[in-house]
């Protein structure tokens, strides 16, 4: 036993000691809180300006136009808010309405002048208001894009917006009403889960989702490669021999097993730790989807299934380092393995939109896809406990099955030089005492 | 306790339908030197290693101090492996405490004991460099160490002298022979005979796999010594070898060791010499191991 130790105490500290881990360890959670932060930042940034002539036959529209829809509140600004997104109709950025001196010109006068114009990006769109808005509740707009859809929602609630409140005051109604009449309403998502009911945003969750996933997927291959390029630096520099003529390989194997895994964990327990203090220091910079998507619940899943999925793995990887002879070879086959760990990334990604169908929930149940499958409903669409429990369960068979077979060809394996072993050697291996 | 500190009982394993050890069979006494000698690809090597358990026998078996080799016996033998390796990016320290762990020791001692071989092998002060940092020497003078540091009562050297230059190779000539006289049982392979001539105390000598000769060195030398004979000499001497009564021969050009069937005959190859070539020195001679290893290792060639 205490030779296990030995060895798991080496590996252990060999990985934490490395550059590349404390790098690692303090640059992904900067660099994930960047990819959250990013993408808003850039939604506000670029918008770029835009110019859009109006021609207002029906007259008065394009003050509504300037001053935008009824306000649904004050909103607390200063905030990063993925909300933001959806609500950009309300924030009219850069768009400047200018009118268009009609001078009795017709619509189709104007609009052959207006056309060049656009073409040659002195403006970016006409909006064509006829004097018969009210009735006929048609307006039309010339742009070369038509693709913005922010815009585009813009002008058309803002319109139907101040038409609605035109009809009521031309009937003699309180302004006042009016203006209560016509505010705009807003819907906020909510995720109903067991334990509670929590304000919830689809497309945060959706992100999050992602991001713990991809995290998960990085850190699988990563350490699984790393227990790969271990074995094999045995097996090459004969190192092998010594361990082995040292003590049981059993315990090399499981304390190397170990070692490694105590390390990945260890830099799990820093990242949630590091969030937890980066959340709580910029409490009023994080968005409350994101908050509300990091409950304790899980960061524990989240390293129950890295621990699952570590064994799961990081044994197969183990079998290449002791079955291959050189670096190349070891790539090859792990480029195979890291297909089989794509294949429930991939799927992962589709599952998402519908987390609950009955392939996913298979899926997620086939212990190599468990780790990252499982987690990934989790984090979207709470599946029933026994579930939860069964792939955690199966996982687990599987991973005692892999470490005996592993233990076994890590055996042999590793005293054997020269040659790439066939498949049927390799089952001789396991037979072997 | 069995007066054996090692023995081997018909030995064989095969690679692809190659017999690389075929039947060996040897002993070694409680605090001898045992030379393990042979050519390359003899088998020392694959011998080596079924004693340490890394590869099983197709045949055969081996008792280890007293006992089958469990992981308490491991404790109590030092392995240095032909092949050197140790982790790259560790450091001096943290390897010795590593291997001392490995083999069952306290951190504190083998910290303790580190040191003081660091120091006896001129490595003070590289405690904390990184083993890739090391020189080749320096790396084999530390493997060495991690082969000793839990002071085995068995220590199996493969190739102990191999890549290190004649001030590092008098060092572990010297660590050995202290360690000897600790009463620690030795063995090494080596094909370097004029090393193993000045340290062991009995030798095995195999040649494609086969045991050729075994036995103490004095014993070995005594029995191919009386029939040797080392002639100095002037002229075409081609003639020697192809005499009835000369078993073997080796020319060196001025000078020839002739091996003979039976020492009586010597008279009668002086008298064959004289007048055919000019001889200017005629003596018994005792062989080196050199002259012994190439005459066996011939004869197991079939040449």
């Amino acid at each position: 036993m205490n030779k296990l130790f030995a060895v798991i105490k080496k590996e252990y500290k060999t990985i934490v000691k490395k550059k590349s881990f404390i790098i690692m360890t303090i640059l992904t959670p900067v660099l994930m809180a960047g990819m959250m932060v990013v993408p808003v930042l850039l939604m506000k940034v670029d918008r770029s300006d835009k110019k859009i002539a109006v021609a207002d036959y029906a007259g008065g529209y394009i003050q509504a136009l300037s001053a935008g829809p009824a306000k649904k509140g004050a909103k607390p600004k200063g905030k990063l808010d993925m909300d933001a997104m959806n609500e950009m109709p309300e924030l009219p950025g850069r768009i400047s309405f200018h009118p268009v001196q009609l001078g009795g010109r017709d619509a189709a006068g104007l609009l052959r002048e207006y056309e060049q114009k656009v073409l040659k990006k002195e403006i970016d769109g006409l909006l064509l208001i006829p004097a018969d808005v009210k009735s006929r509740r048609q307006v039309s707009y010339y742009s070369t894009s038509i693709s913005d859809f922010t815009t585009l929602n813009f002008i058309e609630s803002t319109l139907r917006t101040a038409i609605s409140r035109q009809l009521l005051l031309e009937r003699q109604i309180d302004p006042a009403v009016v203006d209560e009449a016509t505010r705009e309403i807003s819907m906020e998502t909510f995720k109903v889960k067991k334990e509670g009911t929590t304000k919830s945003d689809s497309g945060m969750d959706y992100m999050m989702s992602l991001f713990m996933i991809i995290i998960l997927f990085m850190i699988l291959i990563n350490y699984g490669q790393i227990i790969m390029r271990g074995v094999l630096e045995e097996k090459t520099s004969r190192i092998s021999e010594l361990l082995i003529s040292s003590a049981r390989a059993t315990h090399i194997f499981y304390g190397k097993l170990l070692g490694i895994g105590l390390a990945g964990l260890t830099q799990v327990a820093l990242w949630i730790l590091l969030a937890v203090i980066l959340v709580s220091r910029f409490s009023g910079m994080v968005d409350a989807a994101i908050l509300s998507f990091l409950t304790p619940e899980i960061a524990f899943y989240f390293v129950i299934f890295f621990i699952l999925g570590f064994f799961i793995y990081a044994i197969p990887y183990a079998f290449i380092g002791a079955a291959v002879n050189t670096d190349q070879e070891a790539q090859q086959f792990a480029s195979v393995l890291s297909v089989l760990i794509i294949v429930p990334y991939i799927l992962g990604i589709s599952a998402l939109q519908n987390p609950n169908s009955t392939l996913t929930l298979v899926a997620s149940l086939f212990p190599l896809f468990t780790p990252i499958l499982m987690f990934m409903r989790i984090t979207t669409a709470v599946p029933p406990l026994w579930q939860i429990l069964a792939s955690i369960g199966l996982c687990v068979l599987t991973i005692w099955g892999l470490a005996w077979l592993g233990a076994k060809i890590f055996r042999v394996g590793m005293l054997m030089y020269g040659k790439k072993p066939s498949l049927g050697e390799m089952l001789r291996w396991v037979r072997y005492k | 306790m069995s007066e054996w500190a090692l023995s081997l009982h018909d030995l064989v394993k095969d690679f692809d339908g190659k017999r690389a050890v075929d039947h060996i069979s040897f002993t070694v006494k409680r605090g001898e030197i045992l030379g393990l000698l042979g050519p390359n690809g003899a088998g020392k090597t694959t011998t080596i290693r079924m004693v340490m358990d890394i590869i099983a026998p197709d045949a055969g078996r081996v008792e280890i101090l007293g006992e089958g080799l469990s992981e308490k016996v491991k404790d109590r033998i030092g392995f240095l492996p032909e092949e050197r390796g140790l982790y790259r990016k560790l450091k001096v320290m943290d390897t010795l405490l590593f291997f001392g762990e490995l083999k069952g020791m306290k951190a504190a001692a083998a910290r303790e004991r580190g040191r003081r071989l660091l120091e006896q092998f001129q490595l003070a002060g590289y405690e904390e460099k990184k083993v890739e940092e090391l020189s080749k020497g320096m790396a084999q003078k530390l493997q060495f160490i991690t082969t000793i540091l839990h002071d085995p009562e068995l220590l199996i050297l493969d190739e102990p002298f191999s890549g290190l230059d004649p001030l590092n190779i008098e060092l572990i000539q010297g660590i050995i022979l202290e360690r000897r006289r600790k009463g620690t049982t030795i063995i090494y392979s080596t094909h370097l005979m004029e090393y193993a001539e000045k340290t062991v105390d009995s030798l095995v000598m195999i040649d494609q796999g086969r045991k050729v000769l075994d036995g103490t060195l004095a014993a070995v030398k005594a029995e191919y010594g009386r029939k040797f004979i080392r002639l100095q000499y002037e002229g075409d001497a081609r003639f020697v070898a192809g005499l009835p009564y000369v078993r073997s021969s080796r020319d060196s050009g001025r000078e020839m060791e002739i091996e003979l069937e039976d020492l009586s005959k010597r008279e009668q190859l002086l008298r064959d010499l004289l007048g055919r070539v000019t001889v200017n020195g005629f003596q018994l001679s005792e062989p080196s191991l050199q002259n012994i290893f190439i005459r066996k290792v011939r004869e197991g060639a079939g040449a």
